[in-house]
């Protein structure tokens, strides 16, 4: 499943990121526990929490980032 | 206008003075560690990329010198973006002794991996683990004695903002300056490598409290969601713009007209008459329209409450941490003009002045999406000073024309972005964000903040005013501008509908953008020719300043095709104005 259509507030495991530089560098890792937060309408991005962070990341890049749920 | 003097002060480097490498993550406070030690003043703000070129300044530590170089702030050091090749050459060719690196206390794991890209460049590094105050109010505890034996290099922890942990940082920089580093002992890791450690070291060495959200902490994240997000953007929007314009005509009412006409014109009336007698030369200096009148009063008493107030709502969101919450809001919208919504920042700072505004694309990854902005904020987007010159020109004869005007720019600029995201080959690279936590901003940081920029925007405007205005004064008095209206007749009274005297205002206007209004104030034009002026003088040529940042930025040739377009575009939406008004009122 896609970051992007993960649930809002959902727990889930990143599993594969594309090769997005800056994604790694900002800190998003495969095996990282994240969820969403909060989702713009009109295509516009999601903001994740990991741990006490917050990253907004654009909707084409978190539908390419897999995640599988946890709870 | 308040425009922006980046600082590269030359610096005497002596061979024994100690050169001192500033790094770290985006928005880890280093422009404030910078400021600090050095006394210079560099600009902080709440959100990634406030320094984007670099800056070094003089310091002291007891009684030996070095010079402290301040690097772009970067995520990592492969040298993927503008910013981070700056980093990556200042490691490789600057040959300084010693590296200073900033991490943020909050946000241990992303700063710790660039801590291990910095150290395999072997100088030798000192850690300033700052924001700590903040990573204990959210329950983050850090063993920094761990810490600095897992790194093998000094950690201090620091509250920059406050000055704490900043002389026993300097120490250990001397300390360890100039140490051998032991080659052998360095281990190179791959990416997968260095995070898998970083994440170990983080286990050895911080305890997370789990907590209730503060209040800021809600409010933060509630900005991010479309409802209640987009409401309290248009609250937020709506105050600072109230603060600005209601705030200002206050000022100006209150404070700053009758200081200027009752005691500073005065002054100078008196001082000039002492000297010279009326005629040409006493009219130049201190006339209807001389140097020490329209000189004096149209800075400090029009534009000056404006751009103060301005900077004062702008220092304010940047401190915060709300503008990457409204860049998240708007990023929808703004992927329809080619641009992601980060590039709200510089869009908000061009309201107050271009010149910060387009430096500030620096930060922006992908070279359309910069001159995308560049080119929006140069044609579109009034300054801080052109917005009290509107304000004074319609303020006072009709709001709602004033308002028209910013209807104007706004869909403006809602084209012109359409446009240029068709024509300009290349693309904009997607939002990734990281969204800082909304804070108090530090009152005293804040308080600098803003006095700085209003004390630029002063000296900046300040001299080319006066020359202009005495310029003007000048064409005037002795004829000339007669004669060169009667050249640029057929544009200014018969294409657009002017009179003669606007010529004045686009002679002007070249200088600085709000001298394209401010002589239409005392013509007694009717309506149309307020609209047609000041649509006019909102297109019209970006200000000197700005060219010369444009041209420093993006080349002769783009200077030039922006320069000649926003001039074309001006002519032509102004006379279109001018022609189809008068063509409907026929009608009727
Ligand atoms: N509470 C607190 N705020 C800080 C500290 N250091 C910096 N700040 C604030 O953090 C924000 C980012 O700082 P800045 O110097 O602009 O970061 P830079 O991007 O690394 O240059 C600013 O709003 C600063 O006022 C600190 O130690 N404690």
């Amino acid at each position: 499943m896609s970051l992007y259509n993960s649930k809002i507030n959902f727990k889930c495991i990143i599993e594969k990121l594309p090769q997005i530089n800056l994604l790694k560098s900002i800190g998003v890792r495969e095996g990282m526990t994240v969820c969403i937060k909060s989702k713009q309408p009109f295509g516009g991005p999601v903001v994740i929490e990991m741990g006490k962070r917050s990253v907004a990341i654009a909707r084409d890049v978190a539908q390419q980032i897999l995640v599988r749920e946890v709870q | 206008m308040g425009c922006h003097t980046s600082k590269e002060a030359d610096i005497h480097i002596e061979k024994d003075d100690l050169k001192i490498l500033l790094m770290g993550n985006p928005n880890v406070g280093k422009s404030v560690v910078f400021s600090k030690l050095t006394g210079m003043d560099v600009m902080s703000a709440n959100y990634t990329g406030t320094t984007v070129s670099y800056t070094k300044g003089g310091i002291r530590y007891k009684d030996k010198k070095g010079v402290l170089i301040d690097v772009p702030g970067t995520y990592s050091l492969e040298a993927t973006s503008v910013a981070e090749e700056v980093a990556v050459d200042f490691l490789k060719e600057e040959s300084a002794d010693v590296v200073i690196c900033v991490l943020d206390a909050t946000n241990l794991e992303r700063n710790l991996n660039f801590a291990f890209q910095i150290k395999e460049y072997n100088i030798p590094v000192v850690f300033a683990l700052n924001l700590i105050d903040v990573a204990r109010r959210q329950g983050v505890d850090i063993d920094v004695q761990k810490l600095e034996r897992e790194l093998g290099n000094p950690v201090i922890s620091t509250v920059a903002i406050r000055n704490i942990g900043l002389g026993d940082l300097l120490e250990k920089a001397w300390e360890v300056a100039g140490n051998e580093i032991d080659v052998a002992e360095k281990v190179d890791l791959t990416e997968d490598e260095r995070w898998q450690e970083v994440g170990r070291i983080i286990k050895e060495v911080q305890t997370v409290d789990h907590r209730h959200p503060t209040f800021l902490e809600k409010l933060g994240d509630q900005c991010l969601k479309p409802f209640p997000g987009l409401p309290i953007a248009f609250v937020v929007l709506m105050t600072a713009l109230g603060v600005v314009v209601g705030g200002g005509k206050g000022l100006r009412a209150a404070i700053f007209l009758p200081l200027v006409h009752n005691w500073i014109v005065p002054f100078f009336r008196m001082l000039v008459s002492n000297f010279v007698t009326e005629g040409v030369i006493y009219n130049v200096l201190v006339g209807e329209y001389g140097v020490f009148v329209k000189g004096i009063e149209w800075p400090f008493a029009l534009i000056l409450p404006y751009v103060f107030l301005f900077y004062i709502v702008l220092s304010f969101l940047e401190d915060s941490g709300y503008l990457p919450r409204l860049a998240v809001l708007v990023d929808a919208s703004f992927r329809r003009i080619g641009i992601q919504g980060g590039n709200i920042v510089p869009i908000i700072m061009g309201y107050g002045c271009a010149v910060p505004a387009i430096l500030g694309t620096r930060a922006a990854t992908t070279k359309k999406e910069r001159i995308i902005v560049a080119s929006l904020v140069s044609l579109a987007v009034p300054c801080a000073a052109q917005t009290g010159a509107f304000i004074a020109l319609l303020g006072d004869h009709s709001l709602l024309l004033l308002g028209l005007v910013y209807l104007i720019s706004f869909i403006a600029i809602v084209i012109a972005g359409i446009l240029m995201d068709k024509f300009i080959p290349g693309q904009s690279d997607p939002m990734l964000l990281e969204i800082p936590n909304l804070l108090m901003p530090d009152g005293s940081s804040l308080f600098k903040k803003i006095w700085l920029r209003t004390k630029e925007f002063m000296l900046e405007a300040e001299v080319p005013m006066m020359m202009g205005v005495g310029f003007a004064a000048l064409v005037a008095e002795t004829g000339m501008l007669n004669s060169i209206s009667g050249y640029v007749a057929p544009l200014t009274t018969g294409w657009l509908g002017l009179p003669p005297e606007a010529t004045l205002g686009l002679m002007l206007g070249v200088i600085r953008r709000e001298l394209a209004v401010l002589p239409l104030l005392d013509l007694n034009l009717s309506t149309l020719q307020l609209l047609v002026g000041s649509v006019v003088a909102l297109f019209y040529i970006p200000c000197l300043s700005v060219a010369g940042v444009l041209i420093k930025e993006f080349g002769l040739k783009l200077s030039l095709a922006i320069g000649v377009s926003t001039i074309v575009l001006a002519f032509f939406i102004g006379g279109l104005i001018n022609h189809t008004v008068t063509y409907i009122s026929l009608l009727f």
